[in-house]
């Protein structure tokens, strides 16, 4: 380990905590700073990509990690939490990614969200996103790891529910919120119990424990899955993907940060990130490979019938989460992120692509669109590139990693994960067209439609440069076995440890040509229908959907998953929250309210006796008296007898007074 | 103190034993009670205030002459209440005389501004 100077410590430090403190000035200052929030928050992201860019190149040039350490919390006798930065090829990579989309979305933001009521608190929050990223990334432990998850958590609520005037938006929000909350409180329980197990929270040091045999076979899968769970909430993996598509209520470009770079990433990163203790666990990894395998083929289905183009993206994205955990699952390290890298472009190229239309129409439905290819050039080649990268299509970035995938599930023999790769493939190539040839091709539609007009410069601006790497972005990987005579850089650099490989006990990756032609084909294919059945004969479409129209409705509800979740979940917590409240408002309710007013019912009985009337008073301090002494002097015979007349006297006074 | 009068005492000392005074007091102070409890004019409120006092004072007197060990110190305090009483009689009266200009009336049933 090669030691850094304090000036590339304070660098490395600074790549989040500058959004951290664009946040703090935006949260404080921003009704003030108002539109020049979008430069404040452009330069600290711009300054945290350079920074970012310093680290890729320490970490590239050195080939050693950049790790050094604070303590943060010291429990003495009970160990400590150090809190500190831990950059291998992995991070580095995940830094520029996420500094990078998230400036390309601030600078479009900017003229997506001129109008906003609360744009400096929008960008506030958005910088907060980043830097909470950029902190999970950084993180060398799980505890740090977890409080910056459950910051991108927070802040995906605001987000989300940035509109949250608009009740759908709140509600997305909850949502979002409450379902990935089930994810991260499994991840606690997992990393707890590794902590009561191994006394570190450090990923390299509970991989060492484990591989020690510190942990029990089954304590340890146990953990495993509960932070896979965790992942699975935030990375919306079957069976808690049910929030991503309603977050769609957010505002576009948060959309775009969402799915590309920060929050779903950090699920498929969380993996990666402690690939080594995974690895050790072989029944994780199927249960990984599985999970990703399912949820990419449901989630294509459920795209195929959506209307909505921001849900049709949506489901993409989970559908292709699920295609980076069943590469992590199968022991595909490094083609999983890759393909989480070139994701990013393709994805927050489609989205931004998709606000851009919903600036100029105001309408999310594509099929209230209809040839906005002459309207809309820019985007719509942007769109068709981000497409085809999306489909794998030769030689577009999507397909470098795509096909490295689904090659790497059959040489590793997963044959049936490999049938759901390929036919997912073909799905997403389907459905991502379909909308595509809907909202430019054919004619115009609607009114709006015909009116449509290309977004400004700030906006398409962003869309080329993601355009230009949706091409490019995968050619920095494409393996030696093809034919090229340039080196996979990728492979080389974010290459599973020497470690995790030997306990995998991987095939060498080859590069197939028929494996990539079969892959490039099916997508082709899909590409083909979705021309076939949308664009010169859409009634086709429409035909079949009639006669298949159960299966229509059953991916269009997205397999009832939300159905089934009101009636398990929702419903019987909302009856339970209706007793407790029954019981809070009237036992506990009426106990508290019920004690004051006995009490103050016994006041206003007794208020009769303050008559105002000095007389009446001195009768009560005779009488009161009177029975002291009775009491004191119960001893004296003769002065009982003294007072007992003095009784009489007094009950003869009050007699004659009242 | 001359002769004569120290023979008169002891002959009442003698013929009238303290019970006697006792009891005079009690009935003193009881109607003097009664008077500040049920009379609806406050002058005449404080005559039995008045009444009860010189009640206690009787009796102060009374335990000083016969119990030597006190040292007579009944007769200071009863000098002592008679003093207050002289001042408690003058705030009194000018408390009446006040409630009278406002309210036209020394009946303590109408005065109740303490009423709660």
């Amino acid at each position: 380990m090669t030691q850094q100077t304090v000036g590339q410590q304070l660098i490395i430090a600074a790549i989040p905590v500058l959004p951290a403190l664009v946040f703090v000035v935006l949260a404080l200052f921003g009704r003030y700073i108002r539109e020049g929030a979008q430069y404040i928050a452009t330069f600290g992201v711009a300054t945290s990509l350079v920074f970012s860019g310093f680290a890729l190149a320490t970490v590239a040039s050195s080939g050693v990690p950049i790790e050094f350490a604070v303590n943060w919390i010291d429990l003495g006798e009970g160990g400590s939490f150090p809190m500190g930065v831990y950059i291998d090829g992995l991070a580095a990579v995940m830094l520029v990614v996420v500094c990078f989309v998230s400036l390309m979305i601030q600078l479009y933001s900017g003229a997506f969200m001129q109008d906003d009521r609360r744009f400096a608190w929008y960008y506030a929050v958005l910088n907060l996103f980043t830097a909470s990223m950029l902190g999970l990334v950084l993180a060398p432990n799980f505890i740090e790891l977890y409080v910056f998850w459950e910051l991108v958590g927070l802040c995906s609520y605001l987000l989300i529910g940035h509109w949250f005037e608009k009740p759908s938006a709140a509600k997305a929000a909850q949502k979002a919120f409450i379902v990935t909350r089930i994810g991260d409180a499994a991840l606690f329980i997992g990393i707890i119990m590794f902590w009561r197990q191994t006394g570190t929270t450090s990923f390299q040091g509970i991989s060492e424990a484990a591989q020690a045999g510190f942990i029990g076979d089954s304590l340890f899968t146990a953990a495993v899955i509960l932070v896979f769970v965790g992942a699975i909430g935030k990375s919306a993996q079957f069976p808690l993907h049910v929030w991503l598509p309603d977050a769609m209520e957010g505002p576009t470009p948060v959309s775009a940060l969402i799915h590309a770079a920060t929050m779903v990433a950090a699920g498929v990163y969380l993996v990666a990130r402690t690939y080594e203790i995974f690895v050790q666990s072989p029944i994780a990894m199927l249960v990984v490979a599985y999970i990703g395998g399912f949820t990419a083929l449901m989630a294509a289905t459920m795209a195929l019938t959506k209307s909505d183009i921001k849900r049709v993206i949506a489901y993409s994205t989970i559908s292709q989460l699920g295609y980076m955990m069943l590469a992590l699952g199968i022991g595909a390290y490094t083609e999983g992120f890759f393909h989480l890298f070139n994701h990013a472009f393709f994805k927050a190229l489609l989205f931004l692509g998709a606000g851009s239309i919903i600036y100029s129409m105001g309408s999310y439905n594509v099929l209230n669109m209809g040839g906005l290819r002459h309207r809309m050039p820019i985007t719509f080649w942007t769109m068709v590139i981000a497409g085809l990268s999306l489909a794998g299509i030769f030689p577009l970035a999507g397909f470098w990693s795509k096909d490295a995938i689904v090659a790497a599930a059959f040489v590793e023999h997963f044959y049936v994960l490999f049938g759901m790769a390929l036919l997912t493939v073909f799905l997403t190539a389907f459905y991502i067209f379909r909308a595509i040839f809907l909202a430019f091709m054919g004619e115009p539609r609607t009114e709006e439609a015909r009116e449509a007009a290309e977004s400004p410069g700030l906006m398409t601006g962003p869309m080329v440069i993601l355009a230009f790497l949706s091409v490019v972005s995968g050619w920095i990987g494409i393996p030696e076995g093809f034919g090229l005579p340039i080196r996979d850089y990728f492979a080389k650099f974010i290459a599973p440890s020497e470690f995790a490989a030997e306990t995998l006990a991987l095939e060498p990756p080859s590069f197939s040509f028929i494996m990539a032609a079969l892959s490039v084909l099916v997508a082709v294919a899909g590409i083909v229908l979705a021309y076939a059945f949308y664009v010169p004969k859409p009634e086709w479409a429409s035909s079949l959907a009639y006669r298949f129209s159960s299966v229509w409705t059953f991916f269009d509800k997205g397999w009832y998953f939300d159905a089934l979740y009101d009636a398990l979940f929702v419903r019987p917590a909302m009856a339970v929250g209706r007793v407790v409240r029954e019981f809070d408002l009237r036992a506990l309710g009426g106990l508290v309210s019920g004690v004051g007013r006995g009490f103050s019912g016994a006041g206003e009985r007794l208020r009769p006796l303050q008559s105002g009337g000095a007389q009446n008073y001195a009768l009560f301090i005779l009488f009161s008296v009177l029975i002291l002494g009775v009491i004191v002097g119960a001893q004296y015979a003769f002065l009982v007898v003294a007072l007992i007349l003095g009784i009489a006297l007094a009950a003869v006074a009050v007699g004659a007074r009242l | 103190m001359p002769p004569q009068a120290q023979q008169f005492l002891d002959t009442l000392n003698t013929t009238l034993p303290l019970e006697g005074y006792l009891v005079v007091g009690a009935i003193m102070f009881a109607i003097g009670a009664w008077g500040a409890l049920i009379r609806r004019n406050a002058v005449v409120v404080f005559m039995c205030i008045e009444l009860m006092l010189n009640a206690v004072n009787l009796t102060l007197v009374a335990f000083a002459d016969y119990l030597p060990g006190a040292g007579g110190v009944g007769v200071g305090y009863a000098v002592l209440v008679i003093a207050v009483a002289a001042a408690e009689v003058a705030v009194g009266l000018a408390v009446v005389l006040a409630v009278y200009r406002t309210r036209k009336t020394v009946n303590v049933d109408e005065v109740n501004l303490m009423k709660g």
